[in-house]
């Protein structure tokens, strides 16, 4: 079978906000990513990284709020390019609301054990989209790759 | 798989061995570890995550805190993370400059002191 050069491919996965989730979904997702042989080991582990991150971010914010609803992770997997949007109906996160971590020279460092998704997200994705409103949080990832590899 | 440590003595040094996932479902197996260890009155600890499949922010939060625990007791942490694709996970946080990355249980614990 030839590959679909413009086709996108979803893959969407409802899973219960609990931690012992995250595996199933950098696996579902590390899978998907993995049925186009232009993308390389090195960005599967980075997307599984990045997926991790914001279902993370998302299972947090239901735990949080007390919100037994589902957090949905799409994986849209393109030519080119893959897009992952995870949702959560948490309440309304802002990304100006992360502090900045001190100096890893400080040792105030080490009074901090968490603040560093959101960057590990942005280095590891070529863009990052967050869209945060009332009836929660939907963070879009964009991983590029392969630039005009598909079909040429 | 579910996030498993073992314990060990290397002279002064407590040796805890992970297995799994250091993510948030692992993290708090690896909190309660360290916790018992240091409450023990062990300080000086070698974490080998050399059978870590998988590391993200959270799991790397638990390790901040080890040290962190550690250091308050006048102890160290070290960390053992031969794996590039983990190494490259604290070099994004910025943490391969808080912790020694050593390749191997045995160069963790007979690295040398550095005075802080």
């Amino acid at each position: 079978m030839t590959s679909s050069d413009h086709h996108s491919e979803v893959v969407e996965l409802h899973v219960p906000a609990r931690p012992e989730y995250l595996q199933l979904v950098r696996t579902v997702v590390g899978a998907a990513a993995s049925t186009d042989p232009a993308l390389g080991p090195d960005r599967v582990a980075d997307l599984r990284l990045a997926v991790s991150e914001a279902a993370t971010n998302a299972i947090e914010a239901h735990g949080t709020s007390g919100i037994e609803d589902r957090v949905v992770i799409r994986c849209n997997v393109g030519a080119g390019r893959i897009e992952l949007e995870v949702t959560d109906r948490g309440a309304g996160f802002d990304p100006a609301d992360v502090p900045d971590l001190p100096s890893v020279e400080s040792a105030e460092r080490l009074d901090h054990e968490s603040g560093l998704g959101l960057s590990l997200m942005r280095q590891l994705a070529d863009e990052t989209v967050i869209e945060a409103g009332e009836s929660g949080t939907a963070v879009r990832l964009i991983i590029k790759f392969g630039e005009g590899s598909a079909g040429t | 798989m579910q996030l498993e440590c073992h314990r060990s003595h290397r002279g002064s040094w407590t040796v805890i061995t992970v297995l799994g996932d250091l993510d948030l479902a692992g993290a708090p197996r690896l909190r309660s570890e360290v916790v018992e260890v240091v409450a023990g009155g062990r300080h000086h600890v070698v974490l080998d995550l050399t059978a870590v499949d998988f590391v993200d922010s959270a799991g790397l939060g638990t390790v901040v805190g080890a040290l962190r625990r550690t250091r308050s007791h006048d102890g160290d942490l070290r960390v053992v993370c031969p794996e590039p694709r983990l190494r490259r996970v604290f070099e994004l946080c910025d943490l391969d400059r808080v912790f020694e990355l050593h390749t191997d249980v045995d160069g963790a614990v007979d690295a040398p002191v550095v005075t802080r």
